[in-house]
């Protein structure tokens, strides 16, 4: 996924000379040959990403379009002031990276751990917030983002994640992309959980309850409309993702059912919000919250029986 | 270099700002007219003298531009700027009243002239570095100033954006420091210190001058030709004095908060009087 995204923003500081790269001294074996390439467009700035917000932001007001990048907690909670005030009041066109988002830092702890960002980012008027799932999402959403000349927070893993698209996506922004329909329930997933999610559908089908899944690249904006009107075709509903059960994708759903009174039967999976204090690799931590196939496909399948 | 009758004619229009001041921050019941007071010479030395800005046309990529850090003494700031022709002097009755854009911090939000949204301490000076980087990119002859309080210099951000500049070379930025040796809860050296200040910039490879914030023919002296250097960025510590000009306002903290009312405000229309 990063490395479709650092292809991605290399060709887009080939084809316009306004794009600026700056990293707080993130991406080591990563940022190499684009550094090579821009030397006076790449800028590492060093471990401040507060100044380096506030820099993205003055070169944004002096016409170029930048592009800053840092592990998830330091790119928005050290400098979330930063973000809110210069580049998200200001409107500015600076693009906030986030890597090794949810729990790709596994070892290190919560220090490293970014399961808070879209709840932040989503707080903050005119932000986009994008949800790569895959490296053709984060693709899609590196040249959605550039051809935005507002606020837009992309949230990137690592390199070498899972691919589950098959071609590059072309979609409008806030909207869903089908991945298998499904007549019982609709599992809606952004983010590094995709794969989570076909796995949770087959596991569903051994029990023949018939999933859709649909990836959503963004968080915000949503289709409202169209959400809604999947979401009454099964009248079963879940989220997927690896942040805060507060704040994310699954708030979101929430907001949007609950204002318009559908009715529909809702449950979401994320990270239950308490902090996670042990270390171990992503699937034993994401194990440890209650996000795996079988934990949901067995939860999900509690929940319909409930709801028949 | 400043002649004499040109000294006569700054020190004239100092003295009516702090009075077109004194009236937009009495009118609103508004505050900060120490801090605008402690930088009014600096800014209209500034504005006449040093920045190659068009009121005509004030979003010209070319021009020099002008962040004011310290942006809860935007009346000031206001004040210079309708003086210039930047807007109506008109706009100045609105500050700070119901439903206005004049807003009592530095706000992007239409007003001409304003260059940057900062009154949250520590913004301004990595806002103009960024600023800075970028006319070296687009290789455009841009010179940027940022105002900075002393107070700020408490902030990391800060710190972090005075290692950058220095490490980019950036001397097409030069930073005022208005220096008036007073923070929000009272005195630096007794709350963070600051000193030794000037050694601190030149630590940080930044080419230091110092002045007296007030004197047009030493402010002159220092910057009339900038860089300080090529190659580095340029920084200069002006020595102020909070509310300066008029006597019940200088050195006294309390002119951060309050609206000057009563005796106050009939001694301070007394001293500025024409």
């Amino acid at each position: 996924m990063r490395t479709a995204f650092v292809k991605g923003l290399t060709k887009l500081m080939q084809d316009d000379d306004k794009v600026i790269t700056i990293t707080a001294d993130m991406g080591f074996s990563v940022f190499e040959e684009m550094q090579s390439q821009f030397p006076s467009r790449f800028i590492n700035t060093g471990v401040t990403e507060q100044a380096s917000v506030s820099t993205a932001a003055g070169m944004a007001l002096s016409g170029h379009k930048v592009f800053f990048y840092a592990q998830a907690p330091f790119a928005t909670m050290r400098c979330f002031e930063q973000i809110r005030l210069d580049v998200a009041y200001g409107n500015l066109d600076v693009k906030i990276i986030g890597s090794a988002t949810g729990f790709f830092a596994n070892q290190l702890g919560v220090s490293h751990f970014a399961t808070e960002d879209i709840g932040l980012m989503r707080l903050l008027p005119g932000m986009t917030v994008f949800t790569p799932g895959d490296a053709y999402e984060a693709d899609w959403a590196t040249r959605k983002a550039y051809e935005l000349s507002t606020p837009c927070y992309i949230r990137l893993t690592k390199a070498g994640s899972p691919v589950v698209h098959n071609k590059p996506i072309d979609i409008e922004l806030g909207k869903f992309i089908p991945l298998r329909s499904g007549k019982d329930a609709s599992l809606f997933v952004s983010g590094s959980l995709l794969p989570m999610a076909i796995d949770i559908r087959d596991a569903l089908a051994k029990h023949n309850v018939s999933l859709g899944v649909y990836s959503l690249p963004t968080v915000k904006p949503l289709a409202k409309e169209e959400i809604l009107l999947q979401a009454k075709l099964t009248g079963n509903v879940f989220t997927l993702e690896d942040h805060n059960i507060v704040g994310g994708l699954g708030s979101s759903f929430a907001e949007i059912f609950a204002e318009d009174r559908t009715g529909v039967n809702f449950y979401r999976f994320g990270i239950p919000d308490k902090f996670t204090n042990i270390t171990g690799s992503v699937p034993f931590l994401l194990a440890h919250n209650g996000l795996s196939s079988e934990i949901i496909s067995q939860k999900i399948l509690r929940l319909l029986a409930i709801n028949h | 270099m400043l002649r004499k009758d040109n000294v006569t004619a700054l020190e004239r229009q100092a003295k009516a700002l702090r009075r077109t001041v004194l009236a937009m921050i009495t009118g609103s019941n508004a505050s900060h007219i120490g801090s605008s007071y402690s930088m009014i010479e600096l800014l209209i030395y500034l504005y006449d003298k040093t920045l190659r800005v068009d009121p005509k046309n004030p979003l010209d990529p070319a021009r020099d531009r002008f962040v004011l850090s310290k942006g809860w003494a935007v009346s000031c700031l206001y004040a210079v700027l309708a003086e210039k022709g930047f807007f109506e002097k008109s706009l100045l009755q609105e500050y700070c009243k119901d439903g206005s854009k004049m807003l009592g911090g530095s706000t992007i939000n239409g007003i001409p002239g304003i260059e940057a949204t900062t009154t949250s301490m520590g913004h301004g000076l990595p806002l103009g570095v960024g600023m800075a980087i970028s006319a070296k990119i687009q290789k455009i002859d841009s010179r940027v100033v940022v105002m900075i309080s002393d107070g700020e210099i408490n902030e990391g951000s800060t710190w972090e954006a005075i290692m950058l500049a220095a490490h980019h070379r950036l001397d097409n930025l030069l930073v005022i420091v208005d220096y008036n040796k007073w923070q929000s809860f009272g005195r630096p050296k007794d709350i963070l210190n600051l000193e030794p200040l000037r050694e601190k910039w030149e630590a940080f490879n930044w080419e230091v001058r110092e002045c007296d914030g007030h004197d047009f023919l030493d402010i002159d002296r220092n910057i009339n030709k900038l860089p300080f250097i090529i190659g580095k960025p340029s920084v200069l510590i002006a020595h102020t004095v909070k509310g300066k000009g008029v006597s019940v306002f200088e050195n006294r903290n309390e002119w951060h908060y309050k609206t000057p009312k009563g005796k106050d405000k009939i001694i301070a229309e007394k001293e500025l009087a024409k």
